[in-house]
């Protein structure tokens, strides 16, 4: 069929001799099978680091900020590099389903519904360090536009902090209907498969009654496609709105123009270098190599040297802008001669080999298109992005315009007990996702099949010459 | 600052260029670990009764003695007449009690008050006057002798 | 009146839709098609009018920028304006800028929300929703025809069973 045709020199998304009910029986298989060893020793581990987080947010709801290691002259530390982390990490997901569905990359299709499971989860890791680094936790809802008892005192519209409120919630929400209207034709067809009766009824519900109509596959057609357009600037506004937090302070370091752009190109570095690291693992422990391949690791690493270079540019024009301008406070910035030999000289050091040297492997074909390589390098660039919000936001703090008020963070245990809490936590939505629902988009994957599918293309190849 | 808003989310500290605001980290009132002598009833009576006790997690910063301001305000408002200048002076908890007069607190928009020539001296000058936060607290210069005695 | 439909399963998107071709050239009305996965041109080949869902979108995205609009005028300049950071809220124009982000992020929030509740409803996808797609098949891999009977059962078993069907057959429907 010329309506399946798909260029011969473009190499197979879909490995193996697969028919549409293998499909659906290879993404069914995690789901009705039985967990292995492995995935309890990983749950274990991340429920215990859960549960230390829970401690530690406990302890400092309790008690009060001051068991951080924050001061008077350091007052975000751990808990907003931690925020801006996750939320970078956030951005793959809707990224890699929103824009890359508008440029009609096939290749999406495989790692979609992980990457926007992933966003989802990062996204609850981040919007909890805004509230539980507040003063008064509490009082968290003053956050929101609603009538009040205070003689009607609204919210400042001005304020960047709120602008994040609305941004982190709408790329929240929309990020979870997208990612369910997308998960209703696969939970339909667990629904269909499952035999218990429990399992029947619990994806009967998550399925909303989905029946696959000519009508409704039209109208989720278009859905997606609306969505993925409102989605598109929706992920490139999230980061800009953070990275306003410091480019609209007047600090030397953060009041900088080039933070959205640098900070969208960032989060996107740092959201598939983490889609790469989880589906680098869930890969072997579903079985989907056949669908999660090679090919689809390269492309993902390309991006990562895209938005990789990006981020190095940017690096490089703070540097030398803080250089340049002569003004003895920019020689103190995160990006500077006074960061790189100074107290945090090693974080600056860090956040270079882990930001920029080690991504450049990458030019490398044979690491490019390699598990373990692309697995190991995109660990280097999980610790570099957090080190960059470290680094942005410690040491510019850490030097500020009066040399009486400059200081050092030291975090406590708490400090480092909320994050590796927050890592649990997500290490735990995580594998109960890949647990229970679909992990590959398998309605998308089976409309490409024709197209992209290694037997079909042989067979059509062949037939060809 | 109005503290019954405050949330803390410490944004304010972060950008102030002089770092001079002051979180509360904990709860520092009727707490055993911050034991300064204030949690019983004759320990109390050394706290000013007309300055709120601020609750834990939220910011705060030197306000000039607001509830002082007020009461010179007030006191001339009941008496049917304007503050006169130099009234504000002994407001502010810190410059009445300075002896020596370095701390000296007025009102700059009445031009009789002796800050208005304070400020106006060539030997004042604010710090980091370069950012241009236009701020309300005015240093003047050390007088040095530079010739030789 | 019985309601006799033919369900006719098919095992190819392809086979399907040469199917449909055939079925609607002989002038018989499909009543429904189920799909396991969206098969692009099946909608115009069985001639279903466009979804006007974008559309939709486009107006609760308008709602949505006025909701933000009205919101920021209400709160910040009119029932309570202060003074902030020396930049006072006197009038809505002058401070826009500041409300940028908050009139893009409503105008996403409310297009997205509504028009995907719209695409629910119109569609009947809801929790506690029964399926309605007549045999499990129609998930996996095989698609399914439903076509109404009106006494011309064998015409149409034949005409289905030579475009390729795999499975044929007459349900009574309540």
């Amino acid at each position: 069929m010329s309506s399946h045709y798909e260029a011969p020199i473009r190499e197979p998304l879909v490995l193996g001799d697969k028919s549409y009910h293998d499909i659906t029986v290879d993404i069914a298989k995690p789901i009705e099978g039985k967990a292995n060893k492995n995935w309890y020793i990983a749950f274990t581990i991340s429920l215990i680091a859960f549960s230390w987080g829970i401690g530690c947010i406990l302890y400092t709801i309790g008690t009060g900020i001051g068991v951080w290691g924050l001061n008077k002259n350091i007052g975000w530390a751990w808990d907003i590099t931690n925020f801006v982390w996750w939320v970078g990490i956030g951005h793959a997901g809707t990224l890699i389903s929103a824009v890359l569905l508008l440029f009609r990359q096939r290749w999406r299709m495989a790692i979609n519904r992980s990457a926007e499971a992933m966003t989802i989860f990062a996204v609850f890791q981040a919007g909890l360090f805004p509230i539980i680094h507040m003063g008064r936790p509490w009082n968290a809802y003053w956050v929101l536009p609603i009538p009040n008892q205070f003689g009607s005192l609204w919210v400042n519209f001005n304020s960047p902090l709120l602008w994040d409120v609305f941004a982190i919630s709408t790329y929240l929400s929309v990020s979870l209907v997208f990612w369910w209207t997308g998960l209703l034709p696969d939970f339909a067809m667990l629904r269909d498969r499952a035999i218990k009766p429990f399992q029947k009824k619990i994806y009967a519900l998550l399925s909303f009654g989905w029946s696959g109509r000519a009508k409704d596959w039209q109208r989720f057609e278009e859905v997606s496609l609306v969505l993925a357009g409102l989605a598109t600037p929706l992920v490139l506004s999230v980061h800009t709105i953070v990275s306003m937090d410091f480019a609209t302070s007047i600090n030397p370091g953060w009041h900088s123009t080039i933070f959205p752009p640098y900070f969208v190109a960032g989060a996107i570095f740092s959201g598939f270098a983490m889609v790469q690291t989880l589906l680098g693992v869930m890969r072997k422990v579903t079985n989907l190599e056949n669908y999660i391949t090679r090919l689809h690791v390269e492309y993902m690493n390309m991006v990562i040297m895209l938005t990789g270079g990006i981020v190095a540019v940017a690096y490089a024009s703070e540097f030398f802008i803080a250089w340049y301008t002569g003004s003895p406070y920019e020689n103190f910035t995160y990006m500077s001669v006074g960061a790189a030999t100074g107290a945090y000289g090693w974080a600056f050091w860090s956040l270079i080999l882990f930001n920029i040297a080690i991504p450049q492997l990458l030019w490398i074909k044979k690491i490019r298109v390699s598990f373990i390589g692309s697995f190991l390098i995109s660990i280097a660039i999980n610790i570099g992005m957090w080190f960059e919000r470290f680094d942005i936001i410690a040491i510019v703090l850490s030097k500020g315009h009066l040399p009486s008020t400059w200081t050092r963070f030291e975090p406590t245990f708490v400090d480092v007990g909320v994050f590796i809490g927050t890592i649990g936590f997500f290490g735990v939505l995580f594998l109960l996702y890949a647990r229970t629902f679909p992990v590959i988009a398998q309605a998308e994957v089976k409309s490409i099949l024709k197209v992209s599918g290694e037997n079909y293309k042989k067979l059509r190849d062949g037939s060809h010459e | 600052m109005t503290y019954n808003r405050c949330i803390g989310t410490r944004y304010c500290a972060n950008n102030c260029p002089y770092r001079v605001r002051r979180f509360n980290w904990f709860k520092y009132n009727e707490n055993s670990e911050f034991d300064f002598n204030m949690n019983d009833d004759y320990g109390k009576m050394v706290l000013n009764p007309d300055v709120a006790v601020r609750s834990r997690g939220v910011m705060e910063k030197c306000s000039f003695c607001i509830q002082g301001t007020q009461q010179v305000i007030l006191n001339a408002k009941k008496e049917g007449r304007k503050v006169a200048a130099g009234e504000f002076n002994n407001a502010t908890a810190c410059s009445s009690a300075c002896a020596t007069g370095a701390l000296v607190f007025g009102d700059v928009n009445e031009e009789k008050d002796p800050i208005v020539a304070l400020k106006e001296d060539k030997r004042a000058y604010r710090l980091l006057e370069a950012i241009g936060t236009d701020n309300n607290v005015v240093y003047q210069v050390k007088v040095r002798n530079t010739e030789e005695a | 009146m019985s309601n006799k439909v033919i369900h006719a399963l098919y095992n190819d998107d392809d086979i399907l839709m040469d199917a449909v071709k055939k079925v609607k050239a002989a002038h018989h009305h499909i009543d429904e098609v189920f799909t396991p996965f969206p098969v692009h041109g099946l909608d115009k080949a069985l001639g279903l009018a466009p979804t006007k869902l974008a559309i939709t979108a486009f107006l609760y995205g308008l709602t949505g920028l006025s909701f933000a609009i009205w919101m920021t005028n209400y709160m910040m300049i009119e029932d309570w304006p202060q003074d902030i950071g020396g930049k006072p809220n006197f009038s809505w124009v002058e401070n826009m800028p500041a409300f940028v982000p908050i009139m893009f992020e409503l105008t996403v929030f409310f297009a997205a929300h509504l028009m995907v509740i719209t695409f629910y409803m119109r569609s009947r996808i809801w929790p506690f929703k029964e399926a309605e797609n007549p045999d499990v098949r129609t998930t996996d891999d095989h698609f399914l025809m439903e076509i109404s009977v009106h006494d011309n059962e064998k015409e149409l078993t034949a005409l289905l069973q030579e475009t390729g069907a795999v499975e044929i057959n007459v349900i009574d429907k309540h």
